[in-house]
């Protein structure tokens, strides 16, 4: 890449011709009103039933709430930005790794696997399914009165006072089992997309080689999918730090029990529903904005520089 | 010795495969569990729904589909018509969009590349519930509610599908092949158009998926910005069937509605599922 | 290009003078669309049936379904607005639910319905009026249906428990809340629950506060009755008169099987009628195994009110409907035989409630418009804030976790004020 530079020079305005579309439509549509939410988060700008309050500016007084204790003497926002981490990794994690695994399965020229499609077609049906009627399958299954207390409780593997739906780890438990099962079908489709593009020759190339199927999947495939996976890890944490739909509907928006499974997007709706509290809730999207970015910058940085590090010392040899 | 190694192989392959069908069958069991209560949801009246779970279906399935399809505040086909089109429409557009910008950003040198980059990289954190309101306001002054418009034409402007395809590219556009292209003398936008979108048929063929399905079960946005009722959408009326009062309300019809609902998304993602295998013969060429 | 500016200014001009001109020119005539703004069909239904639309008028209905609050949000935003809209886009009427029908009553965004006719209130009940007037006493909707709550009990359980299973004499057992508190340790002896949810009890309390949820400094307050409630519900949690389910739950409505062990529920017409699905099966139920009885404390529960919002330009036909719903006899009486709801007309319920032919097979041929009527003027319209819907919902949702024993009280009222702070900043938390 780096020796084309020269030649790239006279076709740079193609270069501003290219993304002008994305960059007019993104300007206008959200750009504004994400602005504006920013610049409200340094007013005091809320609804008290009909009546508009402010906007008044108040500096900084909606961060510093923010970042006092609240009622219960934690920090509102640490609190929830802990809960949606650990939702985010009990989730995301095993939904990275089994649509690696998935991919490589299905992409596999020696593996063969049948009855390829039905799988690919089986694991994406529950993305196709709308989030609040998934978790309403789910409540029902887990209910006080449901199939699977039933059924555990038939066999003495939980005392009657269990209860899927209000106690702290099943609910997370579950939350994590939704997101899993309603992601990783789309993530091993992403990353088989990926495994696709690579040039069919390198495999070949390794297998005259003699290398078995784990030396080219760490030496060949993670490498050349290096790119794609990148993505999947990164976009995986936005979507796991702006989970919302999940614990929203499964918890009727409580993130029951004591707010252990309220999220930062859930709390953040909290000050849109009835207050339309702009300026609290313009103050939790630009720490969520500041949070996500330092993540993703940092993520983006160490693997592309570990990816581009390997490349290059593939090249070399 | 050739022999020995090849037993080795062949036993390795058949572990390996024994492993890759248990963890299929075991995630499909469980997709299709949530699919089977679904379709079983929907053979049940709505008292029989009151009284909680079953795994045997019961007989109401063509009623609850007579009165899904009966019922004067909803009109099926209508809204699945509305609800394709709007989808169809976002997903050509952002799919489109998104690897023409991540063309532009990778294959071109130009002073604000960096910026442009990291810009769209840093908007994309940012949740869509932050500038949903501002948009629900501009919607608003601009006098365009009760109009598609509003809910297509910023699909242009989608910062994470952008990201896949630069990510894309990088893992399979050789510079070499638009050196060529120019060499043979075409223009830039032909050689985008037809020498690498082929290419990223894969990629384009996925991300059509995504916002297809994304568009398709997006409910709060059009429900605020729709209320004519030849505009509305599928999740919009599902959730005016959730919402009809005491004497209307029908859980049947709900699960047959949602069942309904997922039919053409189906077709959708079996067809262009198609495309993601396709595209590795288009792929071979680059070789 | 001056031409094209030239032209462009006129056309502007032109419009703008359409636009000043119109209201004037049809200042006496009404408009010709009829905006009106509502989250489910059930009073479309009914309006369609029973009312006739002025000829030339179209009625347009703009229905949002209430999730995630989008209804609100809907309608706040036409309201809001109102001023600037043109005349054919204007809300000319709307419907709001009793939980938070006085955010708009106190606003500007409705109007007196005194005045653009609708003037006769001596048939409906008394509550229905009275929420919907703001606190200078201006009246700014009706109700066309009044919804007053019973208890609803198992007659097979109420004659185990208590001996006795007709509604007078359950009545008289259950008329107060100790007599209730008493009677739930003898069904509990029997081996049956008292009620199947902790918040079936709720609103009878929360209906008779004798304080609103802020006071005039806008500081959140505990009515002794909320107090009482609390106190009840720990008490039935702790010796299970009463289950841990929430009041839409399949837990509870499990217990209105014909096996079911609850002996009392609490509901209004729409309730029995419509929601208890459960004790209607064919199979497992056990319709007409029911009575209801006015129980410990007058209450409602829902009720749809037609507000009339400030600045419509159909005002007339806005207060014919109303006049309609509450005020016509054939119509009101239809509403009563033909759609079991229990009318806003006292003339027109009475008639039904001396009926010795009419009753209701689900409660056994109990005539329930009769005891309805009876309860009705003990229900009382006070002490109520526009936070109400959320802060009932909210104190329950929070209260839920203590008695469910996942945290004491303590952090389940902390939780309370948290999310309080966080629905409606003017509130103070103590």
């Amino acid at each position: 890449m780096k020796t084309k530079r020269g030649s790239g020079v006279s076709y740079a305005k193609y270069g501003y011709l290219f993304i002008l579309p994305f960059f007019i439509v993104y300007t206008f549509f959200t750009l504004i009103p994400q602005l504006m939410t920013f610049y409200y988060s340094l007013f005091e700008n809320y609804r008290d039933g009909l009546t508009q309050i402010g906007p008044n500016f108040v500096g900084l007084k909606n961060y510093v709430t923010l970042f006092s204790p609240d009622n219960t003497g934690s920090i509102g926002i640490l609190k929830y930005f802990g809960n949606t981490l650990i939702l985010w990794v009990m989730g995301a994690v095993p939904q990275v790794v089994i649509a690696l695994l998935l991919a490589v399965f299905f992409t596999s020229y020696r593996m063969n696997l049948k009855g390829q499609q039905f799988f690919k077609t089986v694991i994406y049906m529950p993305n196709l399914i709308m989030a609040a009627a998934f978790a309403m399958l789910f409540s029902t299954l887990f209910s006080n009165v449901g199939p699977v207390k039933q059924v555990l409780l038939a066999h003495d593997l939980i005392d009657k006072s269990f209860d899927f739906l209000t106690m702290k780890v099943p609910v997370r438990v579950l939350i994590a089992l939704m997101n899993f099962l309603m992601w990783f079908g789309n993530t091993t489709i992403l990353l088989m997309a990926g495994i696709q593009g690579i040039d069919q020759n390198m495999f070949e190339a390794a297998e005259i080689d003699g290398a078995n199927s784990l030396q080219v999947f760490f030496r060949v495939t993670l490498p050349l999918l290096a790119p794609i996976l990148v993505y999947t890890v990164i976009t995986a944490m936005i979507g796991g730090l702006q989970m919302f739909d999940v614990p929203q509907v499964l918890t009727n928006g409580k993130g029951t029990p004591n707010r252990a499974s309220m999220t930062m997007v859930m709390y953040l709706n909290n000050f849109l529903t009835t207050s339309k509290n702009y300026g609290m809730a313009g103050a939790v999207s630009v720490v969520l904005f500041l949070v996500s970015t330092g993540l993703s910058l940092f993520v983006y940085n160490s693997l592309s520089s570990q990816y581009k590090d390997t490349a290059h010392k593939r090249d070399q040899i | 010795m050739k022999n020995k190694e090849n037993n080795k192989g062949r036993i390795q392959l058949i572990i390996a495969r024994t492993v890759a069908y248990i963890i299929l069958i075991f995630l499909s069991f469980l997709c299709l569990f949530s699919f089977y209560m679904l379709i079983i949801n929907s053979t049940r009246s709505n008292f029989q729904l009151q009284s909680g779970f079953t795994l045997l279906p019961k007989d109401h399935f063509f009623i609850n589909l007579k009165n899904a399809w009966n019922d004067y505040s909803i009109n099926i086909p209508r809204g699945m018509l509305n609800s394709f089109f709007i989808a169809a429409c976002c997903s050509v557009l952002t799919t489109y969009f998104s690897a023409l910008t991540a063309y532009g950003i990778h294959v071109y040198r130009f002073k604000l590349r960096r910026f442009a980059f990291y810009f769209i990289m840093a908007v994309m954190m940012i949740p869509p519930q932050v500038s949903a309101v501002g948009f629900i306001q501009l919607v608003y002054k601009l006098h365009l509610t009760n109009n598609y418009i509003p809910l297509i034409i910023p699909s242009i402007a989608a910062p994470v599908v952008f990201f896949y395809m630069k990510q894309y590219l990088e893992s399979v556009l050789p510079m070499e092949m638009v050196e060529a292209a120019r060499i043979d003398g075409s223009g830039e936008f032909y050689t985008f158009n037809h020498v690498v979108l082929p290419i990223m048929k894969p990629a384009l063929a996925v991300q059509m998926i995504f916002s297809f399905v994304g568009s398709w079960n997006n409910y709060f946005i059009p429900a605020l910005l729709l209320d004519k009722k030849e505009l509305k959408t599928v999740p919009i009326m599902i959730a005016q069937l959730r919402s009809a009062d005491y004497s209307k309300f029908d859980m049947g019809k709900v699960y047959m509605f949602i069942l309904l609902a997922i039919l053409p998304v189906m077709i959708v993602y079996i067809i262009l599922s198609k495309a993601i295998i396709k595209g590795v013969t288009a792929g071979s060429v680059k070789g | 290009m001056k031409k094209l500016i030239a032209l462009l200014l006129a056309l502007v001009m032109v419009f703008a003078l359409c636009a000043c001109g119109a209201p004037k020119a049809d200042s006496k005539t009404e408009g010709k669309v009829f905006n009106i703004y509502a989250w489910n069909e059930e009073f479309k239904g009914f309006f369609e049936k029973y009312y006739t639309v002025p000829e030339g008028v179209t009625v347009n209905w703009i229905i949002t379904p209430s999730d995630n609050g989008a209804y609100q949000q809907k309608l706040d935003e036409a309201l809001l607005n109102q001023a600037s809209a043109a005349a054919d886009d204007k809300v000319d009427l709307f419907l709001a639910e009793a939980d938070y029908i006085l955010k708009y009553v106190n606003s500007d965004a409705t109007q007196d319905i005194t005045k653009i006719g609708v003037t006769d209130f001596s048939n409906t009940y008394a509550y229905t009026v009275q929420a919907a007037t703001d606190p200078n006493g201006v009246v700014k909707g009706v109700s066309f249906q009044c919804c007053p709550s019973a208890l609803i009990y198992r007659r097979s359980i109420a004659q185990d428990v208590l001996g006795v299973s007709e509604p007078d004499e359950v009545q008289a057992k259950l008329d107060s809340w100790d007599k209730f508190n008493a009677v739930a340790a003898d069904a509990k002896a029997k081996g049956y629950y008292m009620t199947a949810s902790f918040a079936e009890t709720y609103r009878p309390f929360s209906n008779n506060c004798t304080s609103a949820w802020v006071d005039a400094d806008n500081k959140l307050q505990f009515d002794p009755q909320i107090e009482a409630w609390i106190a009840q519900t720990e008490d039935f949690i702790k010796n299970e008169y009463t289950l841990t389910a929430g009041i839409w739950d399949q837990e509870k409505n499990d217990q209105m099987f014909k096996d079911g062990k609850t002996m009392c529920f609490f509901g209004p017409a729409w309730y029995f009628n419509f929601c208890m699905g459960n004790a209607q099966d064919p199979e497992k139920g056990c319709s007409g195994d029911w009575a209801i009885c006015e129980g410990p404390a007058a209450h409602f529960w829902g009720g749809t009110w037609l507000l009339a919002p400030a600045g419509t330009d159909n005002a007339s036909m806005a207060a014919d409907i109303m006049n309609t719903f509450i005020n016509n006899e054939d119509v009101c009486s239809k509403l009563v035989s033909e759609e079991n709801q229990f009318s806003n007309n006292q003339k027109v319920n009475a008639k039904f409630a001396e009926d010795p032919n009419y009753g209701n097979a689900f409660l056994g041929g109990q005539n329930d418009v009769a005891l309805f009527s009876s309860m009705t003027s003990n229900i009382k319209w006070e002490n109520h804030t526009i936070y109400d819907q959320l802060l009932n919902e909210g104190l329950q949702n929070n209260m839920q976790e203590f008695f469910k024993g996942q945290v004491d009280k303590e952090t389940a009222l902390k939780n309370f004020y948290n999310y309080v702070n966080e629905t409606y900043p003017t509130i103070v938390t103590p």
